[in-house]
């Protein structure tokens, strides 16, 4: 199955640490993803995803002047983004919960904690094209729907409109 | 069956878009992916892959140390944080496992404290940049001392952030209004 090669799937690594960029590329080399786009920072990545389309990005939190937080809210919510339904998969070595927050109710796919592994970006992968989320628009959040799970047993706080018809049917 | 409480809040008008409504892989691609994903071959080739690159993360370790060691001389204290920081997010593939324990320990206690906006405690600092410098220049640094010298100071991080937290909570009879 090895040394097989895909022609049109496309990769942007962001990343401002150059030997991370280079061993995430060859994570994807591995994986036969050889179209692989590489930035520094939220702002370069933005000008590649208009001209490349990529259709997986993997990015760091931490850069300057643009970072993985407010790029992602730029894919997902800017007027003018080429694609916001693009799986982004944050790598990070922030593992504080309020980063992870953060990074999740900007619009980030998946999270990966660094050290990386090849398991774990392989995991992650697999999660976007094998289970694919619905994405959600509300007045504060566009993104993958940040309810991975449906949990019969789930008590609330029932946030969304279509929660409170299903509380008054209850009631 | 029991009725659920109503939220306090006002709820949102949100819209799903289900997959498929918006582009996804196509099947083919995707069960290639995935084929190519669950292969032992290619795992393993991507496992050898960050093996590989672990002396190059090793020499970047060094050189953000010797860039913290200078930021701290300095008293930078964000410069000192962005590149404990670097060390966390590369030591552990650099096969420093202690180091980026340690610079995690570190990233941890200096994010909690620009969180409750208090001032640092300059020893603990010390202490864990002494810590990660020594642990990352040491030949031997995968061993039951590092270990022993980041679990050690873990403890202490813990402390300190226990003791912001407590700082942080309101006292009773503070806050309330007569």
């Amino acid at each position: 199955m090895s040394g097989a090669t895909f022609d049109h799937l496309k990769a942007l690594i962001v990343e401002d640490n150059v030997h991370m960029r280079t061993l995430l590329r060859s994570l994807l080399a591995a994986l036969g993803i050889n179209h692989v786009y590489e930035a520094a920072d939220g702002a370069d990545a933005l000008a590649t995803l208009r001209d490349k389309a990529p259709d997986m990005i993997l990015t760091d939190l931490s850069m300057k002047p643009v970072d993985g937080i407010a790029f992602t809210r730029s894919v997902r919510l800017s007027h003018d983004s080429p694609n916001p339904y693009v799986p982004i998969i944050m790598i990070t070595g922030h593992t504080e919960r309020h980063k992870v927050e953060a990074a999740r109710d900007a619009g980030v796919t998946e999270f990966l904690a660094k050290p990386i592994t090849a398991q774990g970006l392989f995991l992650r992968i697999a999660e976007i094209v094998e289970r694919p989320r619905a994405y959600v628009r509300c007045a504060s959040y566009f993104g993958p729907d940040r309810r991975r799970r449906a949990d019969d047993n789930y008590a609330g706080p029932w946030r969304r409109h279509e929660d409170l018809a299903k509380d008054l049917e209850l009631k | 069956m029991t009725a659920r409480k109503s939220p306090p809040h006002k709820h949102a008008r949100a819209i799903k878009i289900m997959p498929g409504a918006y582009p996804v892989f196509s099947h083919k691609t995707a069960m290639r992916l995935l084929q190519l994903l669950r292969d032992p071959e290619v795992q393993e080739t991507a496992a050898r892959a960050i093996v590989d690159k672990a002396e190059e993360l090793r020499i970047a370790v060094l050189a953000h140390v010797g860039r913290m060691e200078a930021a701290a001389r300095s008293a930078d204290l964000v410069t000192t944080f962005e590149q404990a920081h670097e060390i966390r997010g590369l030591a552990g593939n650099a096969g420093l496992v202690a180091t980026g324990r340690i610079a995690n320990g570190l990233c941890k206690y200096l994010d909690a404290i620009e969180r409750a906006e208090c001032a640092s405690d300059r020893e603990l600092v010390v202490l864990h940049l002494e810590a990660i410098a020594r642990a990352a220049r040491a030949e031997d640094e995968a061993t039951r001392l590092g270990d022993a010298v980041a679990n050690e100071l873990a403890a202490l991080v813990d402390k300190k952030l226990a003791e912001i937290n407590d700082s942080a909570r309101p006292r009773p009879g503070h806050g309330v209004r007569a």
